[in-house]
């Protein structure tokens, strides 16, 4: 029922003590290692702006004549062209964009806003909503997980990875569209869209329920996934069934054993899971009205508008970033740093 | 980091060994019962066409009517039989995300056992994946079949498969190192055996429930990716009868005809559900049964 | 799912005809719609916030009011901050805003516009001619200049004296003062480029605060054009017209702007939202070449005409929230021709004229459409399936909006296009259908069209003019290449207590300065 792919993502986390035989201090190494994994992730994420930069030049049509109006003479768009820059190289406008980041400075857009000011508003709300669904998964997903995890192949275990595959399996437009057909048009409990208030965060909390129940829901049933395997696969090792043959109390081997040994094939699962829950929430927001970056993104994407989409990669490529990192803080701690 | 995938102990290599046998044991009539669901509506959505009451190009009724007598499940947004579109809009999503999970499956399979025979493409992978996870699922799909404009259906899964393949590489990877670096294969390597001998006869014949897995996963995924591609007018186009499409260009009159939108929207769970307990059903056991009970 | 290309700056806009047309059709659906455009006889209340939905996608968002707008949500704040010369109006095609009067020169060359009496900025200067002709000036010199205000060299927008402001045309044109409406927005002189999000404006409301697309409007108690009700408009940005129409139907906004007849079907069993149409508000022509390709021979367009069943396509394609149209363009123009005979489906006919031109029906056409606006794509589905009636195999292909623009108008063989202003024959004559027109979408060439339309331009007298238009759209009639089989309501959602609405399609539907709240 329960397969042990998704956990294996890491490796098997062994805890052999192999890398606690080196003579520094052990939060030295953890340090050490977890300035070496930054330095790494950034340097993905400028790959991958790069590889953005590249991307939306390949598509047909450019920023000039998507933002154009009927009309405009084939001089008007050389104009226009030669006034967005897109008559200089790409690997110029990418080394442009690219030194002037670490100051803050995201470029601007092919209508002329600042990209930090499309995203002043829009960035945070996603980071609440984004934020907000993973961690709700991830206690939905915990709590599941280990109560399927009580009574291995039981009825309740096998139910679980059933609701869990089938909330998975569904895309999240659809879990959106049934919650708001439901909870908001048919019964009236919840607002149907997410609208601003002057500070540009949501006008109020009970807004954003919908839109996280739907973000969330898809997430459960693959954290619940990566939780139950990562249990299983603690509890198939010696010093836990000799625990539990001890005959210690079920949920001291829970929290004392079984949890700590998978944390960290749980944290690179939840971690994962942050990445697609960005990707959901173009989606979602689209669908309740959120204002967030999802609706940014599509409609950069559409107007070929390259500085906007590197922007919204980079804030929140760099978000998912932090998470990845804070997952590989968590297995350097649990397993201990392989240097 | 000196190597990507960390190795199992010898002990837990043994023990699967034991557990294989031990699942190929098990009742072959449960597991063509659990197989049955998706075998049923693969076959269903592939014969769908030929059931179909009406023609699915014409206006039957009123555009999104409420479910009559001539139209069981109402009309779509221009007045056409949902029941027909309906029956007839399965065939191609199932084969299209068949494919899609076999593909990337099967890329993976390769990548996988090779990146775990060859540490220095191992870490090739791990870098690839890294650069991967970061890419917000929509993005690549739009900045994808946006490049293949004419690319269509072919677009969106040349998308799924391009996104997909090196989180599943990974996942063989993690599970293919022990497997090779098991004596037996370090020692055929060393006698000279070549390397698609090893990966064929070795070690994939030792990976089948991750593959499985992985299969059942990346058929989710590919449905998934197929949907959203849809939902953000890529993919397969109108008037194309489509499981994926009658979701959202029907979703705007949810309320005046909710059918429409909750006959296929169903169809995609269930059948991502099918296929995940096939899959599932085909896997010797490992896991699970080696759990004591708490 | 949005709208690309508005056309808020064609010139053109929606005038009387429309109005009438509401009239004669019974455009509205139910009693509360009455009560919704005004036409009820109570006294306006002052007071209240009216929370309005309109289309726009955040990553467009502009506050330039010479911008290019794509936004419906922009448009609107703008236009209830700042004030063009005229507007679409109710009685006559253009209304008095900024502008109070105008008159011609005999040649129809020279147009003198005198400011509104007391018109003031929001900082309490008055409007004067150099802040008219500065910012008209700045219209001209953006990249669409010369489509926006078409004829008017920069030299040609001068000051007379403090309230007098003077344009020439190079040629003559009586429909000059229809150029001034929609996009004429009035700044101060010399307002530099990064305090646009700041300026005063002359409008009915004063901005109390901006985000993300979404404002916040006050009344301007000192407005020059007459008493507004309203304390306050708060505008909301929406990217779907679903999510737009979910907010009105959970009560969260009081008005959804131009939402669509799939809502308005929606909200039809609801008694206490009101449905407002405003008919001739969207043109969905299809597009057939005429100068060269399969659709070059007149009778195989004439055929497709034929072909098309018009009734079936408002009723699928616009949940019957439209009208059947005759294949002339600006169908809401009051002097549009409404005695030509209207065309009908005949099958027989259609068979028999691709016969006798030598179509070759062995042959699968495409039709090029997009997702810009709703209805597009489907109209290109049902008619692909009504033509195949006829035996002409179509094969409808939806392209993405940045590749349609750039490679397939102007350009394919069939297509289809929109216009969202439609109450001027002239205007698509100049615009799309004259020889050397710029955006001539269907590469059409008719001496004699050009003969007849140069005939009207250059006629003063009323009569001998409507005569000029009419030989003119009976040309168009029989062999431009448009199928234009229908035109949609524009359709807007309100709440119960929402009152004085405009009625307006099109760009009309942004004049919120007389609405008002019956709580």
């Amino acid at each position: 029922m329960w397969s042990g792919a998704e956990t294996r993502v890491d490796g098997k986390p062994r805890a052999d003590g192999e890398a606690r035989s080196a003579e520094k201090p052990r939060f030295v190494l953890i340090a050490g290692h977890v300035v070496w994994s930054a330095l790494r992730r950034l340097a993905v994420l400028a790959v991958l702006l790069g590889v953005v930069f590249a991307a939306v030049e390949l598509l047909p049509g450019d920023a000039a004549s998507s933002t154009s109006e009927r009309g405009e003479s084939a001089a008007d768009l050389a104009a226009r062209r030669t006034a967005l820059g897109l008559d200089r190289p790409l690997a110029e406008r990418f080394w442009d964009w690219m030194t002037a980041l670490p100051t803050g400075d995201l470029g601007t857009s092919a209508r002329g806003e600042p990209v930090t000011r499309l995203l002043a508003g829009p960035f945070p709300n996603t980071l609440l909503l984004g934020g907000l669904a993973l961690a709700v998964s991830l206690a939905g997903a915990l709590a599941l997980g280990s109560w399927a995890a009580l009574r291995p192949g039981g009825r309740t275990d096998r139910g679980i990875a059933v609701v869990a595959t089938m909330a998975f399996a569904l895309p999240e437009f659809v879990v959106a569209i049934a919650l708001l057909l439901v909870l908001s048009l048919r019964l009236g409990w919840l607002p149907a869209v997410t609208l601003i208030g002057s500070d540009g965060a949501p006008a109020s909390w009970s807004m954003l329920l919908l839109p996280l129940l739907a973000l969330a829901v898809p997430q459960i049933g693959w954290n619940t996934r990566i939780v139950r395997a990562a249990l299983a696969d603690q509890a198939a090792l010696p010093h836990v069934s000799a625990a539990i043959i001890d005959g210690l109390p079920r949920h001291r081997i829970l929290t004392h054993h079984l949890l700590p040994g998978a944390l960290p094939a749980i944290a690179v699962g939840v971690a994962t899971s942050a990445g697609m829950l960005l990707g959901g929430a173009v989606v979602v927001e689209t669908l309740f009205n959120y204002p967030g970056v999802g609706a940014v993104l599509a409609g950069a994407i559409a107007d070929r508008d390259t500085p906007v989409v590197a922007g919204v990669v980079a804030a929140t490529g760099g978000a998912i970033s932090v998470v990845l990192l804070l997952a590989d803080l968590v297995r350097a701690r649990t397993v201990g740093v392989r240097l | 980091m000196t190597t990507a995938f960390p190795h199992r102990s010898p002990d837990q290599r043994e023990l699967h060994g034991a557990l294989d046998q031990i699942a190929s044991g098990r009742s072959r009539r449960r597991r063509a019962l659990r197989a049955a669901p998706a075998l049923a509506l693969v076959l269903l959505a592939l014969a769908g066409p030929l059931l179909a009451p009406h023609p699915i190009d014409r206006p039957l009724v009123a555009p999104f009517a409420a479910p009559d007598a001539t139209a069981m499940l109402g009309g779509d947004l221009l007045g056409r039989d949902v029941l027909s579109r309906f029956l007839a809009g399965g065939g191609p999503l199932v084969l299209n995300a068949l494919a899609i999970a076999a593909l990337v499956t099967a890329a993976a399979a390769l990548l996988g056992v090779l990146a775990a025979l060859r540490p220095g493409l191992g870490r090739w992978v791990e870098r690839t994946a890294d650069l991967a996870i970061l890419v917000p699922a929509v993005l690549g799909i739009m900045l994808i079949a946006l490049a293949w404009q004419d690319g269509g259906r072919l677009a969106v899964a040349a998308a799924a498969i391009v996104l997909g393949i090196p989180y599943a590489t990974r996942v063989v990877a993690a599970a293919a190192t022990p497997v090779a670096t098991a004596g037996y294969i370090e020692t055929a390597a060393a006698s000279g055996e070549r390397l698609w001998y090893l990966i064929v006869r070795e070690v994939l014949p030792n990976l089948r429930a991750t593959l499985l897995a992985l299969f059942g996963l990346r058929f989710v995924e590919a449905v998934y990716v197929v949907s959203v591609a849809a939902f953000l007018q890529l993919g397969p186009q109108p008037p194309t009868a489509d499981w994926a499409l009658m979701i959202r260009e029907n979703s705007p009159g949810i309320m005046l005809n909710p059918l429409a939108v909750a006959a296929p929207a169903l169809a995609i769970g269930v059948l991502a559900l099918s296929v995940n307990l096939a899959a599932d059903a085909l896997i010797p056991r490992t896991g699970t049964t080696t759990e004591v009970p708490l | 799912m949005l709208t690309r290309r508005q056309l808020l700056w064609t010139g053109a806009g929606i005038g009387l005809a429309g109005v009438l047309a509401a009239c004669g059709n019974g455009g509205q659906t139910g009693p509360a719609a009455v009560s919704a455009s005004g036409s009820a006889a109570e006294q306006p209340r002052t007071g209240g916030t009216l929370r309005v939905g309109a289309l726009g996608r955040v990553s467009a968002v502009t506050r330039d009011p010479h911008g290019t707008q794509t936004n419906e949500s922009d448009y609107l704040i703008i236009s209830l901050l700042y004030d063009t010369l005229t507007v679409p109006g109710e009685t006559t095609n253009t209304a008095p805003r900024l502008a109070g009067a105008w008159k011609a020169s005999e040649d129809l060359k020279t147009w003198r516009f005198t400011i509104a009496d007391g018109a003031s900025f929001h900082d309490g200067t008055p409007v004067t001619a150099e802040d008219v002709v500065w910012s008209l000036k700045r219209l001209r010199a953006t990249p669409a200049g010369a489509s926006r205000l078409p004829g008017i060299q920069p030299s040609g927008i001068t000051a007379e004296d403090a309230k007098t402001v003077v344009l020439v045309s190079d040629y003559p044109n009586a429909d000059l003062p229809l150029l001034t409406r929609l996009t004429t927005f009035v700044l101060k002189k010399d307002t530099k480029d990064d305090a646009l999000a700041t300026a005063p404006g002359t409008g009915p409301f004063k901005l109390d605060w901006f985000r993300d697309g979404n404002a916040r409007l006050v009344r301007n108690e000192n407005w020059y054009g007459g008493k507004v009700f309203l304390d306050a408009i708060e505008v909301r940005i929406f990217e779907s017209p679903q999510a737009m129409a979910n907010a009105l139907l959970a009560g969260q906004i009081d008005v959804a702007s131009n939402v669509g007849a799939v809502a308005a079907r929606t909200a039809e069993s609801r008694p206490d939202i009101q449905i407002l149409r405003r008919p001739n508000d969207m043109a969905m022509p299809i597009v057939m070449r005429t100068a060269d390709g399969p659709f070059a021979d007149p009778r195989i367009r004439e055929a497709l005409r034929l072909a098309v069943d018009r009734e079936a396509m408002v009723k699928q394609v616009l949940s019957g929230y439209g009208t059947v149209a005759n294949d002339v363009l600006g169908t809401g123009d009051p002097a549009y021709a409404k005695d030509l005979p209207q065309r009908t489906r005949d099958l027989a006919k259609a068979k028999s004229l691709l016969a006798e031109a030598g179509f070759d029906l062995s042959k699968t056409y495409d039709l090029v459409t997009t997702e810009d606006i709703s209805g597009l794509a489907e109209s290109a589905t049902l008619f692909a399936t009504q033509v195949g009636e006829a035996g002409v195999k179509i094969n409808v292909v939806k392209q993405d909006s940045a590749v349609f623009w750039d490679k397939t108008w102007l350009k394919a063989p069939l297509y289809t296009t929109y216009w969202g202003t439609n109450d001027s024959v002239v205007f698509f004559a100049s615009k799309t259908m004259l020889s050397d027109a710029g955006q001539n979408e269907s590469g059409w060439k008719e001496p004699s069209f050009d003969e007849a339309y140069r005939e009207a331009m250059a006629t003063a007298d009323a009569a001998k003019r409507s005569e000029a238009l009419r030989k003119l759209q009976q040309i168009e009639y029989e062999k431009s290449g448009y199928l234009l089989w229908g035109m949609a309501d524009g359709i807007d959602l309100a709440g119960s207590a929402v009152r004085g609405l405009p009625k307006l399609p099109g760009y009309g539907r942004v004049q919120l300065e007389k609405a008002w709240l019956a709580r």
